[in-house]
């Protein structure tokens, strides 16, 4: 793999995150490259949301530090990461229903023409620059108009990557993508994900699904109780070891026994 | 959809027909007021504009705008002119707002009465045929000599109309009467009966050494005298009230109340239509302003007001 | 689940040019218009509703309604409410007439500053919600009463009554007030009133005048306001930023939009919308009383809803308000001139409230693909 001569984009290291006295995150190190897809698994309530939303600067670590590019940074609200190009892709607030695809692909950073004192949104360059990106990532829009709302889950989550993607993320974090989708909007968002990867953007990957990882993942590591199992590469586990490195130890086997299969 | 559609235009066609059936061919009268559509005194006016087209075959109609809202007044009486009646029956509550549009309907050939608010320069200013009612300020002056004759010194105006400046002249001449300052003896008791109650009783648990109690209405008269019976003041407090109503009548009999102003609202809305009708088919028209009040209404002579009270009187 | 997103797309491809054109969110407003319409031209086609002064009756009552409602809307879209705007109205009409009566300064400065006091209510209002968190609902609920109390107790204190007069003395020869209180167009009337299409005064002062002397300025003042609101709504990077802080606040600042920033803007131009009706009222009456305005907050909501936009925020037209306060102005004054009894008006407007949200509601999951 081509991505590991690179040196990681970000690089967490022993970060520690404590709410009072609740410790959320005690002692986690997790880095990703370039061009690589690096699955962060983990159960309910292991402290997978707490990890990304200190990566991508919603909350500040109370221990260790976060590498940028290799220096150390300091980010003070989501829109320092997302400057220095870490954009999130949030399982349910990725879009705004209501709202056209445009305009949500747009939100934030419309394209202006000015005129006097007011920013015109330059709806001919957002209309055609939505439908090329769109396209890109393989959806072809009934038109730019069309609400949000009227996509499928899949389509959504896609919008939200090919936002970050044309404005420029070199890291890519990816909430759950795909735990509320069907089986063939999954594979398009896995596809999406593939696609992406190939033009050198490191993606995290969050899910909590063996399979959905193991499909695209190029590295893997396991939280569990707000510790790191440890990194595995692809090709040095297997589907039944991450599942059970999640749960926390070999109760997996014993339970999927007398459920009579793979969970 | 096509269902509701069709709902609403038979409500519609329904309504339009019910008001219809009480047209005749006669003139056409409109009598707007400016009180709320909570404002439950004003039903005798509805009554005696009724019976008086009625008995005069003429087509009569009530407007009033549902908040109290003055300047919504204004506009139904511009409305009211555009529709082309033979006549206007208004309430000049506020001349500023009122006295423009009053004016332009008199302007462009419609005859206008005055009623219940205002004064009778002011209807004569406007351009109006003439006014009937009661002067509040001199209404609230004699109830303050009957008053100030009767020993009181001191007393509470409950005002549930306060952003009406005839209310506050109601209580600032029943002070004038006593001669005394209003200072802060009236309140701002809003609408609601329980408000008004508690209000009172707050007052009057404040300054106990008030003499007597003015209401201006039965909005302000029904809550305190529940709250003067709470108190174990009711027939011993002077209590005197501006209009009538089935409870105050009560209390008149009671002996809780003293007397009540009655300025015979039904005279307001019943005689306009009868002079108007007369001046449009006859061409003749009372020489004078009328003063439809104000009577002082006792526990003496209370049958007839009995009978009546919140339908003719 | 990929078959059905196949029949989706297939229906998708089906919808011809016109049905979407047709389905936006005006829609039901544009259908309650033209059914409004018919209806009074149907039952009130020769009661004067129609003639120059009727048409001018309904259309100021309705300019007043499109005024506040169009605040109400951009605020709506924004994800709030503002029910202090009644006692917006009266509290800017009273401040105008204490500053230009009581203490005689010129109208001109007594409209600017009031302008100045009122938007910054508003201010102070949309910090509070976007600072606390708390509903706007209450935020604003609490504003009803404060300023209204205010609009009560000033007059009182200074001039012991609840209404001061005398605006339109002081206001004569100002600069200013006659934007707010001025008619527009008069030679058109003038000339209509020559060739005989409109009726003149019969007698008084006037005599010989046109009914209908002008347009006040209050109806220009309702369709500035709409072009404006509609166009940054619609056209500009600041109106996107409106639909996001309504559609999904938390969302919008993900991406960087200053959620908070656009709310209190929001705020602010609901009071001035609110302070535009009460100085165009006050310089038309002369006069500000503390009961002006009273339930207007709810007229311009109803509006607002008729017109189409989301209660819950992120969803609506500038356009689809203004039409929806159309309705209501012509549905309040027709009903008179239809001859119909003056109670019932709840119960059509009641009806007309019901049908809107209806056909709205299924419009929007059109749009939307709402479920």
């Amino acid at each position: 793999m081509s991505s590991y001569d690179h040196n990681p984009i970000v690089e967490m290291r022993d970060i520690e995150k404590h709410f009072g006295p609740v410790i959320a995150l005690n002692g986690v190190s997790f880095d990703v490259r370039p061009g690589e897809c690096h699955c962060l698994l983990g159960d309910n309530g292991a402290g997978k949301s707490t990890f990304i939303k200190t990566m991508s600067g919603v909350h500040k670590p109370t221990r260790g530090e976060i590498l940028f590019e290799g220096k150390r940074m300091d980010f003070a609200s989501p829109r320092d990461a997302m400057e220095a190009g870490i954009a999130t892709v949030y399982q349910d607030l990725a879009m705004i229903p209501l709202m056209s695809v445009t305009r949500n692909f747009w939100m934030g950073r419309e394209p202006v023409r000015r005129v006097g004192p007011l920013k015109f949104m330059d709806f001919k360059t957002a209309n055609e620059v939505t439908m090329e990106e769109m396209r890109k990532m393989g959806i072809n829009l009934r038109s730019p108009d069309q609400a949000v709302g009227t996509l499928s889950g899949g389509e959504r989550q896609t919008v939200a990557i090919a936002r970050a993607v044309y404005f420029g993320a070199k890291v890519l974090i990816l909430d759950e993508p795909t735990s509320a989708l069907g089986v063939r909007q999954t594979a398009n968002v896995l596809a999406t994900i593939d696609k992406v990867r190939k033009t050198g953007i490191g993606i995290v990957f969050i899910t909590h699904n063996v399979r959905h990882a193991m499909a695209v993942g190029d590295r893997f590591t396991v939280l569990n109780r707000g510790k790191t199992l440890g990194t595995a590469q692809r090709g040095q586990i297997t589907p039944g070891e991450l599942q059970d490195l999640m749960a926390g130890g070999q109760d997996m086997v014993e339970l999927e026994g007398s459920l009579g299969g793979t969970v | 959809m096509k269902t509701l559609l069709k709902t609403m235009a038979a409500t519609a066609v329904a309504a339009a027909t019910l008001a219809g059936a009480a047209q005749a061919d006669g003139e056409r009268y409109v009598l707007v007021s400016h009180a709320p559509d909570s404002d439950s005194w004003w039903n005798t006016i509805k009554n005696g504009l009724a019976l008086a087209g009625e008995q005069m075959d003429v087509t009569v109609e009530y407007r009033n705008p549902p908040t109290g809202d003055l300047a919504d007044m204004a506009r139904i009486i511009e409305q009211a002119a555009a529709s082309g009646p033979d006549g206007i029956i208004t309430t000049l509550a506020d001349p500023d707002v009122l006295s423009g549009p009053i004016r332009a309907a008199v302007d462009s050939g419609i005859d206008v009465i005055i009623i219940n608010s205002g004064t009778p320069e002011q209807a004569r200013e406007v351009g109006a045929l003439m006014y009937v009612g009661q002067p509040e300020y001199d209404a609230g002056y004699a109830a303050g000599l009957r008053a100030a004759g009767d020993g009181v010194g001191s007393f509470l105006c409950v005002n549930h109309y306060i952003s009406s400046p005839s209310s506050t002249e109601r209580c600032q001449g029943f002070a004038d009467g006593l001669g005394v300052e209003l200072g802060n003896q009236m309140i701002d008791s809003g609408q609601d009966p329980a408000e008004i109650q508690n209000r009172v009783m707050a007052y009057l648990n404040a300054n106990p050494e008030t003499d007597a109690v003015l209401t201006l209405g039965p909005t302000s008269a029904d809550p305190t005298i529940l709250a003067l019976e709470q108190m174990g003041l009711a027939g011993d407090i002077y209590f005197g009230t501006f209009d009538l109503g089935e409870n105050i009548v009560q209390g008149i009999r009671d002996g809780v109340i003293a007397w009540g102003i009655d300025q015979q609202p039904y005279l307001q809305a019943y005689l306009p239509v009868v002079v108007m009708t007369n001046y449009h088919r006859f061409g003749v028209l009372p020489g004078n302003n009328i003063n439809s009040g104000p009577g002082f209404v006792t526990a003496d002579a209370l049958e007839m007001v009995e009978q009546f009270a919140g339908e003719y009187r | 689940m990929s078959e059905a997103m196949g029949t989706i797309d297939e229906r998708v491809k089906e919808t011809s040019r016109l049905r979407r054109a047709l389905i936006r969110p005006e829609l039901g407003a544009i259908v309650g218009t033209i059914a409004v319409f018919v209806f009074f031209i149907v039952f009130a086609g020769d009661s004067g509703m129609f003639n120059a002064q009727g048409v001018l009756n309904w259309s100021t009552v309705s300019a007043q309604f499109v005024i506040i409602a169009v605040g109400a809307c951009m605020l709506m879209i924004a994800g709030e409410f503002d029910l202090s705007v009644g006692s917006m109205i009266g509290f800017a009409g009273m401040s105008i007439a204490i500053m230009a009566v009581t203490l005689g300064w010129p109208v001109w400065i007594a409209i600017l500053l009031t302008f100045a006091l009122c938007v910054a209510i508003g201010a102070v209002n949309g910090w509070i919600v976007v600072r606390t968190g708390l509903p706007s609902f209450i935020v604003t609920l609490a504003f009803l009463f404060i300023l209204r109390g205010f609009t009560i107790f000033f007059p009182q204190l200074i001039e012991r009554q609840t209404i001061i007069g005398g605006i339109d003395r002081a206001a004569e020869g100002d600069w200013l007030a006659p934007v707010f209180g001025g008619k527009v167009f008069g030679f058109v009337f003038d000339w209509l009133a020559s060739i005989g299409a409109i009726d003149v005064f019969e007698r008084g002062t006037r005599a010989g005048e046109p009914i209908v002397d002008g347009i006040p300025m209050l109806i220009i003042w309702a369709l500035a306001l709409v072009a404006v609101a509609h166009v940054v709504l619609t056209r500009t990077q600041f109106g996107n930023w409106v639909f996001a802080a309504g559609g999904d606040a938390q969302a919008a600042r993900y991406v960087g939009v200053p959620v908070n920033r656009v709310k209190i803007l929001m705020f602010m131009f609901t009071a001035f919308c609110a302070c535009v009706f009460a100085t165009c009222q006050v310089m038309e009456f002369g006069s500000a009383g503390a009961d002006r305005g009273l339930l207007k907050e709810f007229e311009a909501i109803i509006a607002v809803v008729i017109g189409g936009a989301l209660l819950t925020g992120g969803y609506g037209s500038v356009i689809g308000a203004a039409l929806g306060a159309l309705i209501f102005g012509v549905v309040q004054q027709g009903l008179f001139f239809a001859g119909v009894e003056s109670s019932l008006f709840r119960v059509f407007l009641g009806v007309i409230l019901l049908f809107a949200v209806i056909l709205n509601t299924y419009i929007r999951r059109i749009i939307t693909g709402e479920r």
